[in-house]
Formats: structure tokens, sequence, C-alpha cells
């Protein structure tokens, strides 16, 4: 799981089916200091991560597959939380 | 997902039975850098390294992909071929804003 922020989203016609309907998000890992960190990855957000906010993205696939109901996905990142408070605090 | 720019093709003669007559492209992948020029890549290469991508949405070549890394890009499958990187999505758009403190 990496602490990333939202900085935009992807759009795709063609994709594999199991992704119709999903919003695709562009997550940049950030650090400690809310500096980014990496390169940025896309993920599957159900949750409807705003711009700029901070997320958790997950790697996991099983459940990413249990995400999208259909167990021969190929999803693996996806937004499992929007932060709200992160300790020791660093401005949003 | 991560985002890729096709930059080539290759095809297999000799190949494991089950990815026969497959499709796989060369992608490099895209570096924060990229993400600022939206749906205009330009074709220029990225440091990272890049690598093979099982296609079989119809990928070609200038195209930005985003394609899957791991184990679960061999999920699409009855039985798993031996891939660990595949395309997921034909990218239209991107809508990049970087944050800036």
């Amino acid at each position: 799981m990496l602490l990333a922020r939202v900085e935009g989203n992807v759009v795709a016609t063609r994709k594999h089916p199991s992704f119709e309907g999903w919003r695709f998000v562009i997550c940049q890992p950030i650090n400690n200091a809310g500096e980014p960190e990496g390169v940025p990855q896309i993920a599957i957000d159900g949750h409807g991560a705003g711009m700029h906010q901070r997320v958790i993205i997950s790697s996991d696939g099983g459940a990413a597959r249990a995400m999208v109901g259909d167990s021969q996905s190929p999803a693996r990142w996806f937004v499992m939380g929007v932060v709200d408070e992160k300790e020791p605090g660093v401005p949003v | 997902m991560k985002l890729g720019t096709v930059i080539g093709r290759v095809i297999l003669s000799v190949t494991v039975p089950k990815l026969e007559g497959a499709r796989w492209l060369i992608v490099s992948p895209f570096t924060r850098e990229h993400f600022q020029h939206g749906s205009e890549t330009p074709p220029g290469m990225s440091k990272d390294p890049s690598l093979v991508v099982y296609d079989n949405l119809g990928g070609d070549l200038g195209q930005t992909i985003g394609y899957i890394e791991g184990r679960e890009a061999a999920q699409p499958f009855e039985t798993p071929p031996p891939i660990d990187a595949i395309n997921a999505a034909l990218v239209d758009d991107i809508f990049y804003n970087p944050f800036n403190k």
C-alpha cells in the first residue's frame, strides 16, 4: 500500500471489460513530507477521490478482482481509502 | 496500471503453444514528466527501461496504453500463460494537474 496524491484521471474507451464503469485516477506516490516519489500509478477508484486529495492505494489483485466483480480481471492497483488526517500532520 | 507509449512490436516464431499468434508491444513507460503532456505525448523514450507487453486490445505504434504488471496480467486467461505484463486500456485522454505546494 502506498500513500499517494490524486493528480488527475485517465479516459479509455477500449479497455478490459471488467473496467467498464470504473474511474481511472492518476495517483502520485508521496513521501512523509508530501513530496512526489516515483512514477505515478493509475488506480481504479470506487470512492470518488477528488483532485489533489491524499489516498492510500493498494496493489492487492485479489481484492481488486472482488471489487470489480470479475475473477478474470487483470485489475491490480485500486484506491483503498481517502486520507482524512495523517500524523505527524502535513498540510493537504 | 502504468501508462506507456508503444514504441514497437515483437513477433515470435517459436513460442509457448498457449501464446501462439499473440500480439506483443514494446512499451516505453511514462515518467512523471510525460504526464504533463497529456494526450499529446512526444514520442520520446523515457529513461526507464522499456518492456514487452502482451496485447489483445490492438494497441499500435505511437499510442499511449495502460498496462498492468505482475501476476494479475495472467488473470484474464482460463489457464495462466507465462506473461507478466498485459495491455489493459488504450488511453484516449489524460487529465493531469500536478500538485504544487
